[in-house]
C-alpha cells in the first residue's frame, strides 16, 4: 500500500504532480547546483524530477539559482523539505515551482531515492514505490 | 496577511507594474512563512550581483524590472561582482573575457538605474553606509548576504532576516519586508546554548570551524546561544559567514557581543569540547603546499590586513605564494592611506576590489589549485567548485608556503 504523508503548500502546484524522488539530506543551490544543466553535486539530475532537500543552506544567491533552473528549462517539478527557509521561498515564488514543508525526517532517508511520488495541489504527497 | 490601504494599492498597480509586482513577491514569501504584516525596513543590500553567480537569467530579471522604472525607496547597496570593476583583470590567474565584462556591465547599469549605491562588497558593516543612515540596535532592514546577515544580528544587533539576493532587492524597492523571524524580539532569544569548554580564544579559522559544528548541531528554530571566548572581530565575522555557509542560520546569541538580553528561554544547554573544534581543524589543513594565500572572505577588515603584514614582516621575505587579498573599495581607500597596501604589495599581495576568488570566475581556471585560507566561507565555496582549500590563521597562513 502507498505511504501518505501530508505537508504544508508553501507555492501551491496549480494540478497534481508525479516523478521519480531525489533525496538530499541538505543542500546549497549556490555552490551546489548547476543551473545550466539542472544538475546537483556534480552529476544527480534534479530537472524534471521531485526534489526533496531536509534542509537547504548557504548563500543567499540560491533564490536566482532556482529561478535560473525555470528559466534554463531545467527546473525540478516540485521541492519538498522539513522545513523551508526564506530564500528557496522566493526562489519557488519567483520560478512557479511547487514548495511544500512540513514533512518528517524520515521521508529524507536515502532509501527513497528514486521513488515515485504524487503530489497533490493541497500537500497529500503519496509514495507510490520505492527500491 | 493584513495590507494597509496603501500596500493595496501598490499592489494594484498604482504606483506601476514593477512595484506591484515586487510587492506581490514579497506578501507571497511571506504568507508562506505565516507573516501576519509587513514592517518597514530602513537599508536594503542586495546580493546576486555578480553575473557568474546569477547568469543570464539573473541579469534578465533585473534588466526588467529597471525597464520597468522602479527605483529604490530605501538606501540600497551592492554585493561584490565578477571582477575588480577598476582593475578588471587583477585578479591573478584568471581569465575575464569579454562576454562577462559585457554583461557584468549590463548588471551593474540595471542596479544604478533603480538607484542602487554600487559599494560591491559583502561587509557593509564595514563602509560608512550603516553609520550615516543611523543603523543600530534593533533597526530592521533586509540584507541578501548570509554572512553580513548573521553578523548584523549576531554582533550588530541590526536586524535582518536571511533574505534572498531577489527578495532583498524587491523589500528595498518597495521598503518593507514581511514581519516574521528575527524582526520578532521573542523569536531571537535562544532555547538552546552551546558551551564551548575552552578559556583559548578562538582564532577566525576555528571560530569559523565552530560555526560549521554548530550549524551541525543546532535543530531549534530558534537562534543558537554560543558562548565562546571569540579572539576579535575577524573570529565573529568568520564566525557569522560560517554559519551561513554551512548551514541557514540569521543569527547566533554570543553572550557579551550580542547587543540584548537572551534571558528568559532558554531550555537546553549542550557542552562542547573544544578537541571537536581542533579535530576537524586537522582535517581541514591544507591540502599541500599552497599555490594561492587568500585573506578576505567576507572583504577583509583592517584588522585582518596589519595582521596579515606583521605576519609577512616577521617572515621577512615573500613567501612561494601568491597572495591575494579582497576587500572593499572603501576599506582600500583607508589601507592605502595607512601604507598597507604599499607595504603588502611589497610582499607581493594583490588586491581585488568590487570582487573575491567566489563570485569572480576565478574557480573555472583554478580546478586543482591549493588556496590557504583563514576563511571557512572561502573553503566551503571554493572547495565545491574544485579547487582545493585548507584553512588556518591569517598568522600562519605564510608559513604554509616557505
Amino acid at each position: 500500500m502507498a505511504r501518505v504523508y501530508i505537508s504544508r503548500p508553501l507555492v501551491r502546484a496549480s494540478g497534481e504532480v508525479e516523478g521519480e524522488l531525489v533525496v538530499f539530506d541538505s543542500l546549497s543551490f549556490y555552490g551546489e547546483v548547476d543551473a545550466e544543466r539542472g544538475v546537483a553535486r556534480g552529476d544527480v539530475s534534479i530537472a524534471g524530477r521531485v526534489v526533496a532537500i531536509r534542509r537547504s543552506r548557504g548563500s543567499t544567491v540560491g533564490s536566482y539559482v532556482i529561478f535560473a533552473l525555470k528559466e534554463n528549462g531545467v527546473a525540478p517539478k516540485a521541492i519538498l523539505m522539513e522545513k523551508a527557509e526564506p530564500i528557496v521561498i522566493t526562489g519557488c515564488v519567483l520560478a512557479s515551482i511547487p514548495l511544500y514543508d512540513g514533512l518528517p525526517g524520515e521521508f529524507f532517508d536515502p532509501t527513497l531515492q528514486g521513488a515515485r511520488v504524487r503530489i497533490s495541489p493541497d500537500g497529500r504527497i503519496e509514495v507510490l514505490d520505492s527500491n | 496577511m493584513h495590507l494597509t490601504r496603501d500596500e493595496e494599492r501598490v499592489l494594484e498597480g498604482e504606483e506601476g507594474w514593477a512595484k506591484a509586482k515586487a510587492l506581490e513577491v514579497i506578501v507571497k514569501v511571506g504568507e508562506a512563512l505565516g507573516a501576519e504584516r509587513l514592517i518597514p525596513i530602513r537599508h536594503a543590500h542586495i546580493s546576486g550581483a555578480s553575473y557568474m553567480t546569477i547568469g543570464d537569467a539573473g541579469l534578465k530579471f533585473l534588466k526588467r524590472l529597471a525597464e520597468g522604472g522602479v527605483r529604490f525607496s530605501v538606501t540600497a547597496t551592492v554585493n561584490p561582482v565578477s571582477y575588480d570593476v577598476e582593475e578588471p583583470y587583477s585578479l591573478p590567474r584568471t581569465r575575464i573575457d569579454s562576454r562577462v565584462v559585457a554583461a557584468q556591465t549590463e548588471i551593474l547599469r540595471a542596479l544604478e538605474r533603480m538607484g542602487a549605491i554600487l559599494t560591491l562588497t559583502c561587509t557593509p558593516y564595514y563602509t560608512e553606509i550603516p553609520k550615516s543612515l543611523g543603523l543600530g540596535r534593533g533597526s530592521h532592514v533586509a540584507w541578501g548576504e548570509s554572512s553580513a546577515v548573521a553578523y548584523g544580528n549576531s554582533v550588530l544587533g541590526i536586524w535582518s532576516n536571511r533574505e534572498g539576493g531577489p527578495l532583498a532587492l524587491m523589500a528595498g524597492i518597495v521598503g518593507k519586508t514581511y514581519f516574521y523571524g528575527v524582526h520578532d524580539p521573542l523569536w531571537r532569544k535562544p532555547r538552546i546554548a552551546y558551551r564551548i569548554l575552552t578559556n583559548r580564544a578562538l582564532d577566525e579559522a576555528e571560530a569559523g570551524v565552530l560555526g560549521e559544528l554548530v550549524v551541525g548541531m543546532h535543530r531549534s528554530e530558534h537562534p543558537p546561544l554560543v558562548d565562546a571566548p571569540f579572539m576579535g572581530d575577524a573570529s565573529l565575522k568568520e564566525f557569522s559567514a560560517a554559519i551561513g555557509s554551512a548551514g541557514s542560520l540569521p543569527m547566533a546569541y554570543i553572550p557579551g557581543i550580542t547587543p540584548e538580553d537572551p534571558d528568559g528561554m532558554l531550555e537546553e544547554e549542550v557542552e562542547v569540547e573544544y578537541r571537536e573544534i581542533a579535530r576537524r581543524m586537522e582535517e581541514l589543513q591544507p591540502p599541500g603546499r599552497p599555490d594561492i594565500i587568500y585573506v578576505g572572505c567576507p572583504h577583509s577588515s583592517i584588522e585582518e590586513l596589519r595582521r596579515l603584514y606583521r605576519a609577512l614582516s616577521k617572515l621577512g621575505r615573500k613567501p612561494s605564494a601568491d597572495i591575494v587579498v579582497s576587500l572593499s573599495r572603501s576599506l582600500f581607500a583607508r589601507a592605502l592611506k595607512e601604507g598597507l597596501v604599499e607595504r603588502l604589495k611589497g610582499f607581493g599581495a594583490s588586491f581585488v576590489r568590487d570582487s573575491c576568488l567566489i563570485v569572480s570566475p576565478f574557480s573555472k581556471h583554478n580546478r586543482g589549485v591549493v588556496v590557504a585560507t583563514n576563511s571557512y566561507k572561502a573553503y566551503f565555496y571554493l572547495s565545491r567548485k574544485g579547487v582545493r582549500v585548507g584553512i588556518a590563521r591569517v598568522e600562519d597562513l605564510p608559513l604554509l608556503a616557505l
